[in-house]
């Protein structure tokens, strides 16, 4: 009797430990991203996600309504009120690397919504710049990801900054 | 005299008449750009002035080192254009909004009915069905018209060059990436995707949509949507466009439009002075002393006094 | 020269030093008849040689480093301003000036008035060297001056208003060039080459008539591609073309005068009688004529503010500098005129004529470069080098202008060997019973003509 008392109590915990959302199908939000779209020039970005959830708190400030809490803005609650979480919550996964490649245009050009998403780099600046500003985050191009020699020589900066005693021409 | 006169007198004026420009009829300021026309949109509510894009424009045309490095914000202390070593370039504008400084990009807009291309007498200019206005430097003789044509001020032109001056504009990076559907380097680089790569009439759609769905960042008005003809390049901004260095004085015909009267008056006085004038001639010496005429001329044409 | 004159030095006005035995070679007509030394001292004694020698010691150097170093070592290299002063000046303000050409050529062979021929070739070689430097300007200022032909050749872009430009100035030189060489073959002894161009001057003068007045049109319509640029004062959306042709009209009657005017009093040796006694007469009736092209020329510059409703302009501070190019160079004039036509003061007008001049060219130089781009902050005054250059390049057309007038028969008739003797400064212009066939004319016996009995004036 206590036998299967035991081993009911058992597949309870169990199921309710494979049930929460710790083991489910969904993923664990991850501690850090590493974000290195752009390694020819910077050098990769070591997002601190863990510390951002803990200041924020509503996952819909920047993953819209795909994390599964109401979205906030006004012109996508109209439509996704009762949307529930997404299978993908990554940026990326809506957010295009290229998004004015000849493909990506071909599909704007048949939605009639969601025609108007920011690519992924302009997704990260946006969603980050905004909310730094007024929290007092860094905002520098180079607070959050320093730049390589690479960077350096595509801004001419640097090591590779013209000389200085260059006058300016006149008229121009 | 009369006949023979009057008869060398048209064959000679015939022969000016070729000579003269022929005219082709434009329907002026129907053009709304090549179905296939690429644009982009420019949102100015988002440029923070980094000036990437400047960076990514002079690695992609190989453009001469700046005099100071592409991250130096000090050059916004005053106003630029676009030189012969730059070809988009960036102002800062301090408006009175809360929201801070407006940055403005600067390039050629790739008009439909370009101004540029409508002046040049070479032929130089060609706007492409990807919607650019690119150039042929192997034609250009340099008489700088296209430059007093812009209503923009865009093209520069390298008077540093001895022997091979030429203009030096905003291409659309054609030759390399637009030609092959990919968006502009300085599209691409742009952090923060103030510019947006599509088809005109889609970006227009969208810039629509930007200005409904948030009213209260930007002015309801896209700028190159009309002006003069309708520009590829287009608008958005949070502040009146005449704050933030746009001249908005610009009528919304082509710069061709302009000339098209003039252009138009050139048959007509090519055909009707031969006969004008000619005619003032035989009315007006009829009755000179003509009598050695009668007698036969040994072909001179000249009036006798 | 006229030393040598006084000390019975002979000067080339016919093909030969003595009558029927001794020519004159090709030499000493390019040397008017002196000896080398002679001819030497003579340049060297004028002092006006000297102001042209420091001129050219400094704008000749210029010229050279435009065309080795580029357009940047001698201008602003300014992108705002792509057309400076030699443009301006040398092109757009030079080209009205040289419409003598064609109002000469029409009043003398179309309308048949040839009374006007004595002045004639003046304002035909006035047309020709206006428009050759015109060129010459546009050469030093085209980035690829060897370039020029493409338009014509290589590349077609005849929407351009400048396409049109080119062109007839192209065909229009050609025109002049077949007209001035009448004198040309007349000096070299060709009379055939005269021959064939006489034969053809009446459809040369219709052409003549065409071409100029579409391309002083087009001059002004190439200000029409900037109409946010050019200040409202003078620019003009629908009459900007009208504006640049009718005041092509004084321009050149009144660069006749001025030029006559010089040259009567610093080269009068050269010129005949024919020349000297009917030059009165004649200015007071291309005064009458630049008169009228005044009048018509303020009325529709009147008529382009009323258009474009601008009034308000005219109490700004570009509006007092408009009434001020408007005042000193076209009404002043007119009034001037007025009075000195009817008291027949020619000094007066010789006054006149130059105070008009002066007033094209500030209308040319106010529309390109003084008020263009007056919505800019900057205004911008061309360097010092371009200065120079324009005053060098306008210098080299002075000197062209006396070494063709010193030489070739435009202020004096050329002598035929059957009337080398009998010359006269008769003709019907002067009132004169005339020589039959044979003096006076500018025609030579050639032609074969008779003289018409004496024209009233006008």
């Amino acid at each position: 009797m206590y036998a299967v008392r035991n081993w009911l109590i058992g597949v309870v915990f169990m199921v309710a430990l494979i049930a929460s959302p710790a083991f489910s199908g969904a993923k664990t939000a991850p501690d850090t991203v590493e974000l290195n779209s752009l390694v020819n020039l910077y050098e990769k970005v070591h997002f601190n996600h863990a510390k951002h959830i803990s200041i924020v708190k509503d996952c819909a400030d920047c993953h819209h309504h795909t994390a599964g809490t109401l979205a906030q803005n006004p012109n996508c609650v109209k439509c996704h009120k009762n949307s529930g979480a997404t299978a993908n919550v990554a940026c990326r996964s809506c957010h295009l690397v290229q998004p004015f490649s000849a493909a990506a245009l071909r599909q704007k050009d048949r939605s009639a919504y969601h025609n108007d998403i920011l690519g992924l780099k302009g997704a990260y600046h946006q969603a980050c710049s905004g909310c730094h500003q007024k929290m007092g985050g860094p905002t520098g191009c180079q607070d959050c990801h320093a730049r390589k020699k690479g960077g350096d020589a595509f801004y001419s900066a640097g090591a590779f900054a013209p000389p200085q005693a260059r006058a300016k021409q006149h008229g121009q | 005299m009369k006949r023979r006169d009057f008869l060398k007198g048209c064959m000679a004026c015939g022969a000016a008449a070729t000579l003269g420009a022929s005219q082709q009829a434009w329907g002026i300021g129907s053009f709304e750009g090549y179905p296939e026309g690429m644009g982009v949109l420019v949102d100015l509510t988002r440029c923070v002035g980094c000036r990437t894009c400047e960076a990514a424009c002079n690695k992609e045309q190989q453009l001469p080192s700046p005099d100071v490095p592409f991250d130096d914000k000090s050059v916004f202390e005053e106003k630029r254009r676009p030189t012969e070593k730059a070809y988009t370039v960036v102002n800062r504008y301090d408006t009175k909004s809360p929201g801070g400084p407006v940055y403005r990009k600067i390039q050629c807009n790739h008009c439909n009915e370009p101004a540029c291309l409508s002046s040049c007498f070479v032929n130089a200019y060609t706007k492409t069905k990807e919607g650019a206005v690119i150039y042929n430097s192997k034609v250009c003789v340099g008489c700088r018209n296209c430059m007093i044509a812009c209503p923009f001020n865009v093209p520069g032109y390298s008077y540093s060059s001895a022997f091979n001056p030429v203009v030096k504009k905003c291409i659309f990076c054609y030759d390399t990436r637009l030609k092959y559907g990919k968006p502009p380097a300085c599209v691409e680089a742009c952090p923060q995707e103030v510019l947006t790569f599509g088809h005109r009439n889609d970006l227009l759609k969208i810039g629509r949509d930007r200005i409904k769905e948030k009213p209260d960042r930007y002015v309801d008005h896209i700028f190159g949507e009309k002006e003069v003809g309708g520009t590829s390049w287009l608008y958005l901004a949070g502040v009146n466009f005449d704050q933030v260095g746009f001249d908005t004085t610009m009528s919304n015909d082509p710069i061709l439009s302009n000339v098209k009267d003039f252009l138009g008056v050139v048959p007509m006085v090519l055909t009707i002075w031969p006969a004008l004038f000619t005619g003032f001639h035989l009315l007006s010496t009829k009755n000179k002393n003509h009598a050695d005429h009668e007698n036969g001329h040994s072909g001179q044409e000249v009036h006798k006094p | 020269m006229n030393r040598y004159i006084a000390n019975g030095v002979k000067t080339v006005d016919s093909h030969y030093k003595v009558p029927g035995r001794i020519k004159w070679g090709l030499i000493d007509k390019l040397l008017l008849g002196l000896t080398p030394g002679q001819y030497i001292m003579q340049a060297v004694r004028n002092p006006f040689n000297w102001i042209l020698a420091g001129i050219f010691a400094v704008g000749l150097p210029l010229i050279a480093i435009r065309f080795i170093f580029g357009l940047a070592s001698v201008t602003h290299s300014s992108y705002d301003y792509p057309w400076g002063l030699f443009l301006t000046f040398g092109l757009f303000a030079m080209v009205p000036l040289s419409s003598s050409g064609f109002q000469l050529g029409t009043a003398v062979e179309i309308f048949g008035r040839h009374d006007f021929e004595p002045i004639e070739r003046l304002a035909l070689l006035n047309g020709l060297l206006g428009y050759l430097f015109a060129v010459v300007y546009l050469l030093v200022d085209l980035g690829q001056p060897w370039r020029l032909p493409y338009p014509m050749v290589v590349a077609y872009g005849p929407v351009a208003v400048l396409f049109l430009v080119g062109w007839h100035v192209a065909t229009y030189l050609s025109v002049q060039v077949c007209e001035v060489s009448i004198a040309f073959f007349e000096w070299i002894g060709f009379p055939l080459g005269k021959k064939g161009m006489r034969s053809i001057i009446l459809g040369l003068t219709v052409a003549g008539i065409i071409l100029s007045t579409l391309h002083q049109g087009a001059l002004g319509a190439l200000y029409n591609y900037a109409p946010g640029k050019v200040h409202p004062l003078w620019y003009s959306s629908a009459f900007q073309w009208l504006h640049f042709f009718v005041s092509s009209i004084p321009g050149g009657l009144c660069m006749v005068i001025a030029v006559s005017t010089i040259v009567k009093k610093t080269m009068a040796w050269r010129c005949d009688d024919n020349f000297l006694n009917n030059l009165d007469k004649l200015t007071i009736s291309l005064a009458k004529g630049a008169s009228m092209g005044l009048i018509t020329y303020l009325v529709i510059k009147m008529m382009g503010i009323a258009h474009d409703n601008k009034w308000e302009y005219l109490a700004t501070g570009y509006g007092a500098w408009y009434m001020f190019e408007m005042g000193v160079g076209v009404i002043l004039p007119l009034i001037l005129f007025a009075h000195a036509i009817r008291n027949k003061m020619v000094g007066l007008i010789r006054f006149s004529a130059f105070l008009t001049v002066f007033g094209i060219v500030l209308n040319r130089l106010n529309t390109g470069l003084i008020t263009f781009n007056w919505k800019l902050a900057e205004r911008e005054i061309p360097t010092w080098r371009e200065f120079m250059i324009a005053i060098t390049l306008f210098s080299i057309y002075i000197v062209v202008w006396r070494f063709i007038l010193y030489r070739l028969p435009i202020l004096y008739t050329w002598k035929t060997a059957d009337d080398s003797a009998t010359v006269k400064a008769g003709g019907y212009v002067t009132g004169r019973e005339p020589e039959p066939a044979v003096a006076g004319s500018y025609r030579s016996r050639i032609d074969d003509r008779a003289v018409a009995p004496a024209q009233q004036w006008p």
